[in-house]
Formats: C-alpha cells, sequence, structure tokens
C-alpha cells in the first residue's frame, strides 16, 4: 500500500490564532521503500505522523489530503480511522513507557491489537505477540512485567513489536532509536530492513541523522513545517544541498566527522497565525514567525518568503518574498531560491607570480557558502597568495575569480569598496596589521571610517562596542584606549578579529590567524571563531600550515603543494585515508612522529613532474615526467599518479 | 593621537626643551616691548659696561646691547621657524610624493634632491645675499629650497617602508582611499620624522642667519645674533666678552639646544612604542 501525504497543512489552535506545525507537506510512502523524515525538534515531523494516524488533538486544524491506496483516510472519522489503524497504519510513538498502559502486562498489551483488529483469539493471540517481542530481543522472562518493570529501551522495543504485530502495510517509526543504546539500534535496523523487504513503506521520523542514512532509501529534511529538502540518504551528510541540510548535517555527532560540531546560527521559530479577514476559515496568509522568547537579535522574521532565511548563510534580498517552491536540483528537491548551496568563492585557474617567481600555479577552487575551507600545506606552498588573491587583496595574473556569482575583478574595478565590506581579513601577524599608533577603538573603527559608516564617534563607538563584546573583549573606555602594543596576543587577535567582522562580512580569510598563539590561547581564538562563523553564518578560507588545527575547525580541506591543489576534499575522508602521498606526509609529521625527508635529486623550480615526486616514497617513473591532475577519487580529488583508482 | 601631559612632563629632554622654547618663544614675540630702548637709538655712552640703566652695557654705536639682543632673537627664531616650516613643508610633500607613486615622480624628485644636495647652500645663500641684497624671508625661503632634500629622503624611505607595512595594506584592502591613509597612517607614522627633520632645518637655518649675519650680507640696521658677535668680537681685546660678546653667543647656542631637546622629548612621546607603559598588560 501507498500512503500518500497531499499538500497537508496543519494548524494547532487556540483561540484567534495558532501553531501552524504543517505548511502543505506532500510526502509518498511506496511499498518496499523507507522514507526518513528528518529535522530539529519542532519542525512538525511528529505532527505528520500523527496526522497519518488520525490522531492528532482536536484543536489542529486539518487541510489537505492523506491518502491510502488512492483511498483518502477521513482522520476525523473515528471508527473509519480503527478499521485501518494497526492492520494497515501503524506508528511505534515516541516517549515509549506512556504510551503503554501501566495496568496491563506487555505481552497483552501487545497481543491487544491481535485480538480486537486481528479477530483472533486470546491464546494464539498471547502466543504471536510473544513470538513478537521475542523478535525485537526481548526475553521470555520479561514478557509478563508491566510496562513500569521495564527499562526505556526495552519498553521502546515492545512498542516496536507491537506496531508490527499485525504485519500492517504502512509502518510510522517515531524516533525509535532516541531511547536506545547504539547496539540496541540494530534491532530497530532489523525490524526496518525487514519490513521493508517485505514490501512494506516505511517512515522513520528521527533526529538520528547516521541511523536515517543508514536505513533509509529516502529523505525528506523538514523544517517549520516544510520540506525544504527531499535527498538520497548517502548525499546527506556528504553532499547537502540546502543550507539548513549542511548545518543540520554539521551540528550531528557523526562518527566521520572530525571538525567540531557547529550547529545552526540563530534560535528555531514557531510559525503563529491570525485569523484575520478570513473567509471560510481560510488562514491569512500573513503568518507570524514568533520567536520564542525574545534572545534572538534579528526579532521578528518576516512573514513570506524561505522559512529559514534568518539562519541562512546565503539569503539574499529576494529570499524574503514569495513563497520558494521545491525544484529538482541535481537528482534532490530543494526549496531554496538560489537552487541549493551557492559557490560563494570560485577561483578559476588562478595564477599569480612574484617577480617570474611563481606562487600560485592555476588553482581551481570553489568555496560554498556557509562552509570553512582550510588551506593546508608547507611554508612556501602558496597558501597566503592564494587566500589573499580570493579575498582580493591581489591581483591573479591569470585566471578568474567570481564571488556571490558575480566576476570579481569587473566588480573591484566597479565598485571596490562594496566587495571590500563582504570579505574580512585576519591577517598572519596581528600586531602588524593594526598601526601602533592605534588604540583598540581606533583599530576596530577604522573600517567604519574608511566606509564612512555611523555619523560620529558616538555611533561608531556603539559599533565597536558591540563587536568587541561579540569577541569576547572588554567594552569599557579605557580598554578602548588602550594600544595593541599593550595587550597580549590573544587580545590583539580578537582586535584584529573584531575589525575584521565589524563591517559585518560575509566572507572571511584567516591567513594563519592563530599561529602566533601559544596553544591555550589558540584553543580560545578557535572556539570563538567557530562560534562567530556558526552566528554569523560566515564562509571562511582558513589558511593554516597545521593540518591538526584544520580538522577541528574546517569543513573541506584543500591541501597545496608548489602552488597547486594535490588533494580536495571533505575533512573527514582525508584525515581517515588520506590519498596523497604529501598528504600522508603532513598527517604523519602532525601527529609528531618523526618523518625522514627524502631527498630527492631535484626538489626545485617548475619540474614537469610532480612536485613532490622528489620525495614521494611511493614515486612512479612517470610522476617525474608527467604531472598528475586532480581526478576525482573516493569523495575527494588528488593528483597523484600513484594513489589512482586500482587498474 | 593624544599626548599623555603628565608622561611628557616627566621628561627632562623635553621639560628642558620646553623651557628653553617657551623662553626664547616669549622672547621673541614680546622682544620689542621688552626692550628697554630703541636699539636703534644711538644717543648713549659707547662701549660702557653694564649697569642699572643698561643691563648688558652699551656697544660701539651708543645702542643698548639688551633691546638689540631682543630684537635680534626676534629676527633669528622667526628666520629658522619660517625657514624650517617651508623646508619641512617641501620635503614632506616630495618624499610622500616620490614614496607612495614611485615610478616617474619619485625618479624626477629624488634626482632634484640629489642636485640641490650637491649645491652648497652657504655659497648660493651668499651670492644671493651679495648680489641682490633680497629680504630676508626671502633668503629663508631660498635656504629651504636647498634644505628640503634630506627632510624628503627620510620621509620616502619611510613612506615606501609603510607602503608594504601591513597595516597600511589592510587599510588599503578595505578599501580605504589615498586621502585616508595619507590622513590616519602616513601622516601621524611620521610624525616624529616631521619633527627631527624641522628641529634640524630650523637649527641650520638660525645658524644660517646668524653666519650671514656675522659676514654682514644682511641689512646692517637688522639686528641679528650674528651681527652682533660680528660686532662684538673687533672689541675682542677690551673687556666686553662677558657683556656683549657672550650674551648673543649664548642666546644662540641655548636657542639650537632648546629646540633639538624639545624635539627628542616629542618623539619619545609621541612614539608609543618607546613609551614606557604603564599598567598591566590586558
Amino acid at each position: 500500500m501507498t500512503l500518500t501525504v497531499d499538500r497537508l497543512r496543519v494548524i494547532y489552535r487556540d483561540g484567534d490564532h495558532g501553531i501552524l506545525a504543517l505548511d502543505e507537506v506532500s510526502l509518498v510512502l511506496e511499498p518496499g521503500r523507507c522514507l526518513a523524515l528528518v529535522g530539529e525538534s519542532g519542525s512538525g515531523k511528529t505532527t505528520l505522523g500523527m496526522a497519518c494516524m488520525g490522531l492528532l488533538p482536536e484543536s489542529a486544524e486539518v487541510r489537505g489530503r492523506i491518502l491510502l491506496s488512492g483511498q483518502e483516510l477521513d482522520t476525523a472519522d473515528e471508527a473509519a480511522m480503527n478499521r485501518v489503524r494497526w492492520s494497515d497504519l501503524s506508528m511505534v510513538f515516541q516517549n515509549g513507557a506512556a504510551n503503554l498502559n501501566p495496568l496491563h502486562r506487555i505481552v497483552d498489551q501487545v497481543a491487544e491489537p491481535l485480538i480486537h483488529q486481528g479477530n483472533m483469539g486470546r491464546r494464539p493471540a498471547l502466543d504471536r505477540a510473544a513470538e513478537a517481542l521475542v523478535s525485537v530481543g526481548l526475553e521470555p522472562h520479561l514478557h509478563r512485567r508491566y510496562p513500569h518493570q521495564l527499562s526505556g529501551g526495552q519498553v521502546q522495543r515492545a512498542l516496536l513489536a507491537m506496531a508490527g504485530v499485525l504485519d500492517p502495510a504502512v509502518l510510522i517509526l517515531d524516533e525509535p532509536t532516541s531511547a536506545l543504546d547504539a547496539l540496541s539500534k540494530g534491532i530497530v535496523a532489523r525490524v526496518i530492513r525487514e519490513a521493508v523487504a517485505r514490501g512494506k513503506a516505511v517512515l522513520l521520523i528521527t533526529h538520528d541523522l547516521e541511523f536515517a542514512v543508514h536505513q533509509a532509501d529516502h529523505m525528506a529534511v523538514l523544517y517549520l513545517g516544510q520540506v525544504l529538502e527531499t535527498l538520497p540518504p548517502e548525499d546527506l551528510l556528504s553532499r547537502p544541498l540546502h543550507p539548513y541540510t549542511l548545518a543540520l548535517g554539521r551540528s550531528y555527532p557523526s562518527m566521520d566527522t572530525v571538525r567540531d560540531l557547529g550547529g545552526i546560527r540563530g534560535d528555531a521559530f514557531y510559525r503563529l497565525v491570525h485569523r484575520h479577514g478570513t473567509e471560510n476559515g481560510e488562514h491569512s496568509v500573513h503568518s507570524h514567525i514568533q520567536i520564542p522568547g525574545s534572545s534572538h537579535r534579528d526579532g521578528h522574521a518576516p512573514p513570506t518568503g524561505c522559512l529559514f532565511q534568518n539562519r541562512c548563510t546565503q539569503a539574499v534580498p529576494a529570499c524574503s518574498s514569495g513563497r520558494i517552491p521545491l525544484e529538482e536540483v541535481e537528482g534532490h528537491g530543494v526549496r531554496c531560491l538560489r537552487h541549493g548551496i551557492v559557490n560563494l568563492m570560485e577561483l578559476h585557474n588562478v595564477t599569480k607570480a612574484y617577480d617570474n617567481v611563481p606562487a600560485v600555479k592555476g588553482v581551481d577552487l570553489e568555496i560554498k557558502a556557509g562552509e570553512i575551507l582550510a588551506l593546508v600545506g608547507e611554508t612556501g606552498s602558496g597558501k597566503t597568495t592564494l587566500a589573499m588573491t580570493a579575498a582580493g587583496a591581489l591581483r591573479q595574473d591569470q585566471g578568474q575569480r567570481f564571488f556571490d556569482g558575480q566576476d570579481m575583478d569587473g566588480w573591484i574595478a566597479r565598485d571596490y569598496r562594496s566587495l571590500a565590506r563582504r570579505v574580512g581579513v585576519i591577517y598572519q601577524n596581528p600586531s602588524e596589521s593594526v598601526s601602533h599608533r592605534f588604540t583598540v577603538f581606533d583599530a576596530v573603527a577604522e573600517p567604519l571610517r574608511i566606509h564612512g559608516f555611523g555619523k560620529n564617534r558616538s555611533e561608531r563607538t556603539d559599533q565597536v562596542r558591540r563587536v568587541l563584546s561579540d569577541v569576547h573583549l572588554s567594552t569599557d573606555p579605557a580598554f578602548l584606549e588602550r594600544y595593541p602594543h599593550e595587550l597580549n596576543m590573544g587580545a590583539i587577535q580578537r582586535v584584529c578579529l573584531a575589525r575584521a567582522l565589524v563591517l559585518s562580512p560575509v566572507f572571511l580569510a584567516a591567513d594563519e590567524p592563530t599561529s602566533s598563539l601559544d596553544p591555550s590561547v589558540q584553543a580560545k581564538v578557535m572556539k570563538l571563531l567557530l562560534e562567530l562563523q556558526t552566528e554569523r553564518g560566515l564562509t571562511m578560507l582558513f589558511v593554516t600550515h597545521d593540518i591538526g588545527l584544520a580538522r577541528k575547525i574546517s569543513d573541506r580541506i584543500a591541501v597545496m603543494l608548489a602552488g597547486r591543489i594535490v588533494e580536495l576534499g571533505p575533512a573527514s575522508a582525508i584525515m581517515k585515508d588520506p590519498r596523497h602521498p604529501y598528504t600522508r606526509l603532513l598527517l604523519e609529521s602532525a601527529s609528531g612522529r618523526h618523518v625522514e625527508p627524502r631527498i630527492g635529486e631535484s626538489d626545485a623550480g617548475d619540474v614537469d613532474g610532480c612536485a613532490f615526486a622528489p620525495r614521494c616514497p611511493s614515486r612512479l617513473d612517470r610522476c617525474l615526467t608527467e604531472r598528475p591532475l586532480l581526478q576525482p577519487q573516493s569523495g575527494r580529488k588528488v593528483a597523484c599518479h600513484a594513489s589512482g583508482p586500482a587498474e | 593621537m593624544h599626548i599623555n601631559r603628565k608622561e611628557v612632563l616627566r621628561d627632562p629632554w623635553f621639560v628642558a626643551g620646553l623651557c628653553l622654547a617657551l623662553a626664547f618663544g616669549f622672547v621673541a614675540l614680546l622682544g620689542p616691548a621688552l626692550a628697554p630702548y630703541d636699539p636703534w637709538n644711538m644717543g648713549f655712552e659707547p662701549i660702557a659696561s653694564p649697569d642699572s640703566r643698561h643691563l648688558l652695557g652699551v656697544n660701539d654705536g651708543g645702542q643698548d646691547i639688551l633691546s638689540e639682543l631682543l630684537y635680534a632673537v626676534r629676527n633669528t627664531v622667526a628666520f629658522g621657524l619660517l625657514s624650517g616650516l617651508a623646508a619641512l613643508g617641501l620635503g614632506v610633500a616630495a618624499g610622500l610624493a616620490a614614496g607612495w607613486y614611485g615610478g616617474p615622480v619619485d625618479a624626477f624628485l629624488m634626482r632634484l634632491a640629489d642636485v640641490l644636495l650637491a649645491v652648497p647652500a652657504v655659497m648660493v645663500l651668499i651670492l644671493a645675499a651679495a648680489l641682490f641684497r633680497p629680504e630676508p624671508w626671502v633668503l629663508a625661503l631660498l635656504l629651504a629650497v636647498f634644505a628640503w632634500p634630506t627632510i624628503s629622503k627620510t620621509i620616502r624611505a619611510q613612506t615606501l617602508s609603510l607602503r608594504t607595512s601591513l597595516h597600511v595594506k589592510a587599510a588599503v584592502r578595505m578599501g580605504a582611499s589615498g586621502r585616508y591613509i595619507l590622513r590616519r597612517h602616513l601622516l601621524p607614522e611620521m610624525f616624529p620624522l616631521y619633527l627631527i627633520g624641522f628641529a634640524a632645518k630650523a637649527r641650520m637655518a638660525m645658524f644660517m642667519e646668524a653666519s650671514l649675519a656675522f659676514l654682514g650680507l644682511f641689512d646692517p640696521s637688522r639686528k641679528s645674533l650674528g651681527m652682533m658677535i660680528s660686532y662684538a668680537l673687533k672689541f675682542y681685546y677690551m673687556d666686553i666678552w662677558w657683556h656683549w660678546l657672550m650674551p648673543p653667543v649664548l642666546c644662540l647656542s641655548l636657542l639650537i639646544m632648546g629646540v633639538t631637546f624639545l624635539a627628542v622629548g616629542l618623539e619619545k612621546v609621541l612614539d608609543p612604542r618607546l613609551r614606557t607603559v604603564t599598567g598591566e598588560p590586558v
């Protein structure tokens, strides 16, 4: 049987206003497939499950249709719903124990649907129930216990047995793994696999992304009652197209993630709708997005446009109007005006030399909006040159740069300052990047002065204070009059960070921002940087020679050697399984192991072959004569003859 | 940039320089009012030793030496200030232009500076003064024309190094205009250089004024320290040195010392890195 949800809209009424829990959600649950519904709490996942079961409270207003095998379900008709519940459509509820009757033994409760819906006798029903319980790993001695005598995980499994006992065609699992340890999750996984194998349709509602990735055939990402992205599960963590999906994945402690958890900027809201000027109970389109509490600095979100716009890393003014449709983009369904995550920065074949000494030799690099890309490599590999070219501080000799989809060189020629406002730079040497005649105030207010922001000193002081408190520095007048050389390195770097952020850029190029700091200060500054990246939705190009640091902060890593990128891919993939011998060397050196450099015949000049060949332990003959190109390989790009896919 | 008054006033160089400069500035400003007599009045008994009416005695022309001295200081200070400021203005403008724009501008200005440096200013001034008998202020400006190259060389060098310094690059990257860089970065950054340059040139100009006067190249009726020394020296065999020769020599020396001390003291104060840090680092 196929369960179809067609433009389902659910509003929890409370007097004249209500909370919009589901907003025109359409889903199809096909037999033999598992659809996973993921999203933050409050996104309406459970409401959807409950709506399918016809179990929404009286106060809920339901619009749209739910069809089971083409037959529309009248969810308000208790009798009709009772006929399909358990036998055709069943659900494993969240909060296990609350859904069981504390006065009955579990085996009796599991047998109950068999007796009432399946018209089975009591004895065979109890036998079937016992079988079902054993199949979810509950030993017979537990069967005659009462719910309160079981652990949370055991109750959860009992509910699973109960939902499957009548062999329903559609199984809805609401957070089935939240009360389970990692090993017990295996049982849920087996139940899902078996159900799918037997042609059942499974709806898996969960916030456990990794579990969903492994069990589901398809996924839908729900946010504030709207489906923002539908995608194949394997793309969820590695190739999300909606900024929300990316942020969700970054917040999840997956076993592959090496980066520190990022979170999503801002808070989730819930949507309040008002009934005014309505006909036939039609809801006003002017729904408010209400923020619980009022801690969020952006205040009320605009009522129209993309729901995620306030927390998005690539929102443009157009995102705040109209209704964004779910579009097909690269095999995903994406509800985004910009057709998924955009490349904020694109470099095409960028080449830069200083007086005929090449520093960057034809680099292609894309930086996605909202991500942190770490550029690692040894000194002299061209990292800083590349980063400064990306930031617009240097001009490439050849190649093209694009910022936010626009040709950067044209933009620079036309109106450099408007580009400069969007790009912040943190330099390697914080104390040199501020004039020693500047006080803390002068240093942080400099960008404001240059761009003519803030009419007078007091207005600028307010802005300076705000950004200083963002970087956790003192804002008292005495501190504002201090000189950088009177501060410690950590504080100077924070001042530089404040300087880079005071114009609210969208892109931050950080050149070894912490290499001059000792580890404890570095840790604090990095944590601050990550926090600001999340809260401000910054896109970052992070230059570092420390691959260990890159591992903790970056989404993707680009390994640079002699002006070229030799390996580029997700930080997790590169850390787990470095493919280029140079990356391996960097990783080994970073872990403190002494690496004996192999002295090559020639290590200088722009040789024809791979720049690493002279030092490479796995060198092939052609490495010296033929330069390897960046080729896609196991989820990343590698430029190496020796590590190519097995031939 | 602000100057911490307490800190400045603790610096002995600055305090000494300030006292001298204030004293001479006071004299220069109020000289005519302070002078007990008209310095051109030749009605007193010539070559008289000091007494209560003539504190420094009377010269060979029957003029009151103290009154003469007060007018002379005024002239010397004015000449030094004018020439020093003009040289500073020219030097800073040329140095900044050469350093910031580079290329042909730099080449032209620096070759010009080299040519001017090779010309002995003293000779030019002596010739100009002897041939054309110009007003003193013309000579002061003429001196400035030969004095700016050394200032412009240091300013240019500093501009070149500032141009590549990270904080200027950072400001340029932020989109700062040339005017902003000039006003916020280059000009304040080089403040000590102006003081040093100005002090050196003002010093030189005062000395030059005294020399020209000593050689008698100014209008003889114009009061000048150099001229006073020159006249006094004619009577070296008499017992006049302590009240006639010494005062202008001392005045000239102290004036030059005062200017130098002030520059040294200010330089220490205005460069925050040379300051003693008070309080704990944050």
